[in-house]
């Protein structure tokens, strides 16, 4: 022991002088041996990016019959983001995106939870429940999509279970309604991703120290009472993860919605990507997608920056 | 009204028997140890008195209450666990007014409550930091402070000292003493570690295999063990267990060790117990209590092994059934290889039925 603490000594005894310039050559080789690499990470992520500014700037679009590179004929200064800030379809998209969000994100959260709660234990079943739980997630959302356009139709099995538990005859025409049709898309939202914020939650749950609970249990906490001061600050980081990585999808939601819906009757379930992807693929104004694009990735890096902020700063705080 | 009773108390996990039926009575305010290996059942008997396993079989009475039917956070029993599973996320405040603040305490009661509680376990200063990063010893006094706040009539602990390293466990020894002197409560402590039991318990409960092997105070299972596995198990090293058979010889009794020889004259009263025995023995004798000498008449058997251990020497002697060890001072004069004679001292030796294992004529 008293050797090994000996030789340690000599070994960093006349480091320091050596290893400074030591060091700093390390440093140049790692740069220059990892420079072909970042060059490329740099162009994907920033080519992009850096091109989308461009033509945004721009009244380009595909068939104006120039290449992208020659948007600058059309160059319109800002006019795409004062036409965007005056765009009610865009804003009233964004305004529905956010309600979708606000709904589907907290139901999928506490019903992962109860669910992970009912499954940390063990029951008779579990793991073929289990199995079942986690399908709706394997499904291709554009299959889901139409499982739950076929589900939603007047005549189809929503209504028929309606009907046989209120005993009348149930007609509804679940898509075609402006409200309902909305509902219908957060519906099938919640069917497939519930199984992911369980599965993390579940993960989440297990690692909480049994030897805590125990404590907490011979300290007079009832079951709720565990909950509230243990289990839940133990589980606080991955509830954050699970929160975010919904949100974050959710924000994007697509596929499952424009199957069921594409977007209507009208614009009633008209989201952010959806009216992107109309502008893109029907308006072909390219410049204004790329416009509304980059609006909508600086607004949600802005958040994203604020959220990981107070997240450290509750960190620092609590620690 | 804190006194502990286990009648007919047993456990079985599926085929696995972890506890057989174990009675055992622990007095008001009294500190008792249950040592034993590990997988011997300690744990087991602890967690059914605590209310976290139920028993298979038997009752656990708290003074005359059955707590059949009362659950584990209503037993009034404070638990320290082997880790003090301290509430991590929580500073030591937050940890000691837990209890309190479970069982709907006033906010000024529950500081009243922790003041006192913090001042008497010198944990004041320490009581806005986070829990997360506190030394050991502070831990255990945190993870006991928690459960006293309580004013639990029963304490329990399990195992608290065995993650600690061998030099700091001295100390943490003399505190949980010091703090039971304090408390006056009713403890149970579970170790597998003999010194702990020993130093610190007014009775230790041996057990083994889920079975209870003795009850006794430390002295008691020291100086009478009752069967062979406590004589082994207590005392490091443990008691020397030769094989051997009573024989009468001109002055009196002895016992013959075949290889090793005769032992000298059974004391009067341990000669009387064996005269209505008869057949195969084990003769016991501590290695703290034989001297050696390279020559003379007795005991015989050849130098094996020599451990040295500071200030005494362990020095190994024969072989297979007969192996024996004697502990002597370190500037003993022992040479390796070389025929030695032991002397153990009669007045602390004992018998052992050869094949129940059981003491013959227990008791100076």
């Amino acid at each position: 022991m008293t050797m090994a603490v000996a030789s340690e000594n000599e070994m960093s005894a006349p480091a320091p002088k050596s290893s400074a310039p030591a060091q700093d050559e390390r440093a140049r080789l790692g740069f220059r041996l990892t420079l072909p690499a970042q060059i490329l990470v740099l162009f994907i992520s920033a080519f992009p990016l850096l091109m989308q500014a461009y033509i945004s700037l721009t009244d380009w679009s595909p068939l104006s019959g120039t290449n992208w590179w020659n948007a600058w004929e059309m160059w319109n200064t800002f006019a795409n983001y004062t036409d965007l800030a005056m765009d009610g379809r865009f804003w009233s998209a964004l305004w529905r995106t956010l309600v979708v969000m606000l709904v589907c994100v907290p139901v999928e959260f506490l019903l992962g939870l109860a669910l992970a709660t009912l499954f940390a234990d063990d029951f008779p079943g579990k793991k073929l429940f289990y199995s079942i739980l986690l399908m709706p997630m394997m499904v291709v959302p554009a299959v889901a999509g139409y499982m739950f356009f076929m589900l939603f139709q007047s005549g189809g099995p929503v209504n028929d279970v309606l009907s046989g538990l209120l005993g009348f005859p149930v007609a509804i025409a679940w898509l075609s309604d402006p409200k309902l049709a909305l509902a219908a898309v957060m519906i099938a939202d919640i069917w497939q991703w519930t199984p992911l914020m369980f599965l993390i939650l579940l993960a989440g749950l297990v690692g909480v120290p049994q030897d805590q609970i125990k404590a907490a249990t011979l300290l007079g906490a009832n079951a709720w009472q565990r909950f509230v001061t243990i289990v839940v600050p133990k589980m606080k980081t991955i509830i954050i993860i699970a929160l975010a990585i919904r949100v974050i999808e959710n924000f994007k939601i697509f596929d499952t919605l424009y199957i069921m819906t594409g977007g209507g009757p009208g614009v009633a379930t008209e989201t952010i990507s959806v009216y992107i992807y109309k502008v893109t693929t029907q308006d072909l104004i390219w410049g204004y997608v790329a416009a509304i694009a980059l609006a909508i990735l600086v607004v949600l890096s802005v958040a994203a920056v604020l959220a990981m902020k107070r997240m450290a700063a509750n960190r620092e705080a609590a620690a | 009204m804190s006194a502990i009773h286990l009648q007919g108390l047993s456990k079985k996990f599926g085929d696995f028997t972890a506890l057989k039926t174990m009675d055992l009575d622990i007095a008001d305010g009294e500190f008792m140890a249950l040592l034993g290996p590990s997988g011997c059942g300690k744990t087991t008997t602890m967690n059914m008195i605590a209310g976290m396993e139920e028993p298979t079989q038997g009752r656990i009475l708290f003074g005359e209450c059955d707590m059949a039917q009362v659950p584990m956070g209503r037993r009034g029993v404070g638990f320290v666990f082997q880790n003090y599973a301290i509430f991590t996320h929580m500073t030591v405040r937050q940890n000691l007014a837990y209890g309190p603040r479970m069982h709907g305490a006033s906010r000024p009661e529950i500081d009243r409550r922790v003041g006192a509680i913090a001042e008497l376990l010198q944990l004041t200063p320490l009581l806005d930091r986070k829990a997360e990063r506190l030394s050991v010893n502070i831990l255990q006094r945190v993870a006991i402070g928690r459960s006293a706040i309580l004013e639990p009539a029963i304490f329990l602990l399990d195992e608290p000292l065995s993650n600690v390293d061998a030099a700091f466990r001295a100390v943490m020894r003399t505190e949980l003493k010091h703090l039971q002197r304090q408390f006056r409560q009713t403890m149970v402590y579970v170790t597998h570690d003999q010194l702990e039991a020993m130093t610190m318990a007014d009775r230790i409960t041996v057990m083994d295999h889920g079975v209870l092997q003795q009850v006794g105070s430390p002295i008691e299972v020291y100086n009478n063990p009752a069967n062979v596995f406590v004589a082994r198990f207590i005392g490091s090293p443990g008691m020397n267990l030769l094989p051997g058979r009573p024989a009468e010889s001109d002055r009196g009794m002895v016992i013959d060790l075949g290889p090793v020889g005769l032992t000298p004259l059974l004391p009067a009263k341990l000669a009387q117990r064996l005269r209505g025995h008869g057949g195969d023995v084990l003769f016991g004798f501590r290695p703290e209590q034989a001297t050696i000498a390279h020559e003379g008449r007795g005991m015989k058997a050849p130098v094996t092994f020599v451990e040295r251990i500071g200030a005494r020497i362990i020095v190994h002697l024969g072989q297979s059934e007969s192996a024996m060890k004697v502990v002597l001072d370190n500037d003993a004069r022992v040479s390796l290889g070389a025929s030695a004679i032991i002397t153990p001292h009669m007045e602390s030796a004992r018998l052992f039925d050869r094949a129940s294992g059981a003491a013959i004529g227990q008791g100076a």
